[in-house]
């Protein structure tokens, strides 16, 4: 029953519904297909072919999937996909691109993934589909209309430690995230508590959230796993030493024993241990977003596009209830929030790389992005004519009082990916995530734990030989 | 060739056939499990297929500088007492309950084996929703009237050993008690009439009758559970992921890291390895203990 009232509010949105009966489907796709057929390329020319595509739960997947018949009506090439919980959907993902059989022909990735995947070349450069003219028509795709700054973070040099931005594309966005703070504006206002422009701040707002309105202050991802420190942790850190500072020193130390770092990561635990969820230490990313959304917190600080979520008035306690506003600011007064792209990449091991191709163009092309936005709430856009469409602009405008559009926009003047390039940055960050446990449970002064999680970084990057 | 001795020797055959489809499954069983070893002895490690090389012990020997590595041994044996203990006791418990003379006893039997039918991956889900740390959760909902809780289940490192030890509990304690239930009815009647004659009190009769009669029954279920302990991943990997503070990583849940979160097969392997010593050396040793056990009841 999902799909087909997901269907009709799009339809709603679009303005659409008529009080004539809707035409035949065979129209309607013809329809559809005509926006397709324009670009000079022959979308035929791999007719007959098969694609597996590997997909991670999530809402970007939600909205491809429906869209999926249509490429097979313009292509007629053959999709199947697989998808799974990202965990197992990266395990599998690994274990595939490994063994070089091309069992996924188009994966679903993101920029810091791929650092994993090139240095052991499993996946294809793009820039080689995006200037052959029989297989793309660059004036109709328009590679520029996408956000330059999450276009290049797709790119990557391959130097360790550097290099983002430089050399081959091998992804293409197709949903963007950076890290904001979403707060209850009526508590907020209720009992007078300041908007926090400090991580100082913010531990206090809240503990007076929890004190006075009984729930906890702020919500957070708190599982030992990278997933804990890649948001809001790590954002308001990046800030908080004004972006001058790196997990990983020019020598390709570890380097969280920094005293900013130390500082920073004391306050951020003390604030969850005082004023957090009492599991904070079993919280994954979709429990923290529940958690806002059943209004069972104060303040949120990760993915923006989770906005869709608490705005939702069909499943959010809190819809129309919530502020949006940058993470604290460091002592130069700017916000370096990280930002991530959810991208479609090519394995090198596929058999049908010119099918793989016609697939990421469609997918990314400008119509399927809008309807994947417009239809299934994929926030947000990656291309600009999409985030600019005025019925994208309503529904992200509404959010928040117009907050949410105006802070998104904000933060993307000085968001970037904030990890430093490297192929282990998964090990990096679990490692780091549970120097937090210790600190979070008393087993360890921050600055001991963070010092021992350096010696582990050191000993794992050696012995990959990343670090001489 | 008479007829005969024809018949001899398709006789001499059949064993081996009959053996085939047992020989096929073993060779599917070995292929992969002889591959496993051999990367043990490898710095095989997916995202570095250059560095590839055969390390003799070195993945082993380094297991022992790892920090994780004590904690995760220490857990995998502190897990599998207190699991067996726990199970086997309950299980007994259950199995004396249901051998009783109790109103409703055919479905109670039926009733306490649907844990089973149920995969623990799902069992696991199930636990975490009804033990949510707030008091959202219905065990904490429920043990509010007892003026109980609200218990950290999932989010403090004891809490979570204790959630993993109860889900892993519920999930097996049926098999334990359909063992003993069924030893129980095997039970030879006569020493039971004795003691009554004798006018020996229930408390005796179980203390000296039905435990020493049961006691290879007992080691029995206990060493499955111990085997079963030892590696037990699904539980622990739905609900805590070995969190929190490493408090429920045992050497499965390690080695699953190491192979499948990191990608480094050989060490991976290595932990796996261990683990299997370890299963092996364990069950051994409690199969020895049954053998001890089973011929003292039979004399």
């Amino acid at each position: 029953m999902r799909i087909p009232r997901r269907w009709l509010s799009a339809l709603l949105l679009t303005g659409l519904v008529t009080t004539q009966a809707p035409p035949p489907a065979a129209a309607q796709d013809s329809e559809a297909l005509a926006y397709y057929r324009q670009a000079k390329i022959n979308w035929r020319q791999a007719e007959g072919q098969s694609l597996t595509i590997g997909l991670n739960k999530h809402p970007f997947t939600e909205s491809l999937l429906p869209l999926i018949p249509q490429f097979r009506a313009l292509t007629g090439i053959n999709v199947d996909y697989l998808i799974l919980p990202e965990a197992e959907y990266f395990t599998k993902l690994a274990a595939d691109l490994s063994q070089q059989r091309g069992e996924f022909s188009v994966i679903m990735t993101a920029p810091i993934r791929n650092w994993g995947y090139v240095i052991p070349d499993w996946i294809l450069p793009l820039d080689g589909f995006l200037s052959d003219p029989k297989l793309t028509d660059r004036a109709w795709y328009n590679l520029e209309d996408f956000f330059p700054g999450l276009l290049a973070s797709n790119r990557w040099s391959g130097k360790i430690g550097g290099g983002i931005g430089e050399g081959p594309l091998y992804s293409i966005p197709v949903l963007s995230e950076t890290y904001i703070l979403a707060y209850r504006k009526d508590i907020f206002e209720q009992y007078n508590i300041k908007i926090p422009t400090t991580i100082e701040e913010m531990a206090e707002a809240a503990r007076l959230v929890k004190k006075n309105a009984g729930i906890a202050g702020i919500t957070a991802r708190g599982t030992p796993s990278v997933a804990s420190i890649g948001t809001g942790f790590i954002s308001g850190l990046k800030s908080y030493t004004d972006n001058q500072w790196g997990e990983l020193d020019a020598q390709l130390r570890g380097n969280l024993h920094d005293p900013r770092s130390v500082k920073y990561t004391e306050t951020w635990v003390n604030m969850v241990r005082e004023s957090g969820p009492p599991n904070w230490a079993n919280v994954q990313w979709y429990d923290a977003m529940e958690a806002f959304t059943a209004g069972q917190a104060g303040m949120i600080a990760d993915a923006d596009f989770f906005a869709a979520n608490y705005e939702d008035p069909s499943k959010s306690k809190v819809a129309g209830k919530v502020g949006y506003a940058l993470l604290p600011a460091g002592p130069g007064g700017k916000t370096y929030a990280s930002l991530s792209t959810w991208a479609l990449g090519i394995n090198k091991a596929t058999k049908n790389k010119d099918a793989a191709w016609l697939f990421v163009q469609w997918a990314t092309a400008q119509r399927t992005l809008l309807n994947a936005t417009l239809g299934f709430r994929n926030y947000n856009p990656t291309r600009s004519s999409v985030f600019n469409d005025p019925e994208v602009q309503k529904v992200m405008g509404s959010w928040g009082n117009g907050n949410y559009l105006k802070t998104v926009a904000r933060n993307l003047e000085t968001a970037r990916v904030a990890w430093i390039p490297q192929p282990e940055r998964v090990r990096v960050g679990d490692i780091w995530a549970r120097s937090l446990h210790e600190i979070y449970f008393q087993k360890m002064s921050a600055a001991d734990a963070l010092k021992r999680a350096d010696a582990e970084i050191d000993k794992v990057l050696k012995e990959a030989g990343i670090r001489p | 060739m008479t007829p005969k001795r024809r018949r001899r020797r398709q006789e001499a055959f059949l064993p081996y056939l009959l053996m085939a489809p047992a020989l096929v499954l073993l060779a599917g069983i070995l292929y992969p499990f002889s591959v496993g070893i051999y990367y043990s002895f490898t710095s095989y490690w997916l995202q570095y297929p250059k560095r590839f090389r055969f390390v003799w012990f070195d993945n082993y020997i380094s297991l022992f500088e790892e920090a994780l590595f004590d904690r995760a041994l220490q857990f995998t044996l502190g897990f599998t007492v207190a699991a067996v203990i726990l199970q086997v006791g309950l299980g007994l418990a259950v199995a004396l309950f249901l051998h009783g003379r109790i109103p409703g006893r055919a479905v109670l039997r039926a009733l306490m084996l649907l844990p089973l039918m149920i995969p623990p991956v799902i069992t696991a889900l199930m636990w975490k929703i009804m033990m949510a740390s707030t008091n959202a959760g219905i065990i904490n909902y429920l043990l509010s009237f007892l003026g109980l809780g609200p218990v950290n289940w999932f989010g403090s490192p004891w809490g979570a050993i204790a959630s993993v030890l109860i889900i892993d509990t519920w999930g097996n304690l049926p098999f334990v008690a359909l063992i003993l239930l069924g030893a129980l009815q095997a039970l030879p009647t006569e020493p039971y009439e004795a003691a009554r004659v004798d006018g020996a009190s229930p408390a005796a009769m179980l203390r000296y009758i039905t435990l020493p009669l049961l006691s290879p029954f007992l080691i029995l279920a206990g060493t499955f559970r111990a085997m079963d302990s030892l590696r037990v991943f699904d539980v622990i990997y739905a609900t805590t992921m070995g969190g929190p503070n490493d408090a429920t990583t045992n050497l499965h849940i390690m080695a699953y890291q190491f192979a499948f979160q990191w990608y480094q097969i050989g060490k991976g392997m290595a932990q796996a390895v261990v683990l299997l010593i370890l299963v092996v050396l364990v069950s051994y040793l409690l199969l020895r203990l049954w053998n001890r056990a089973s011929e003292r009841t039979v004399q």
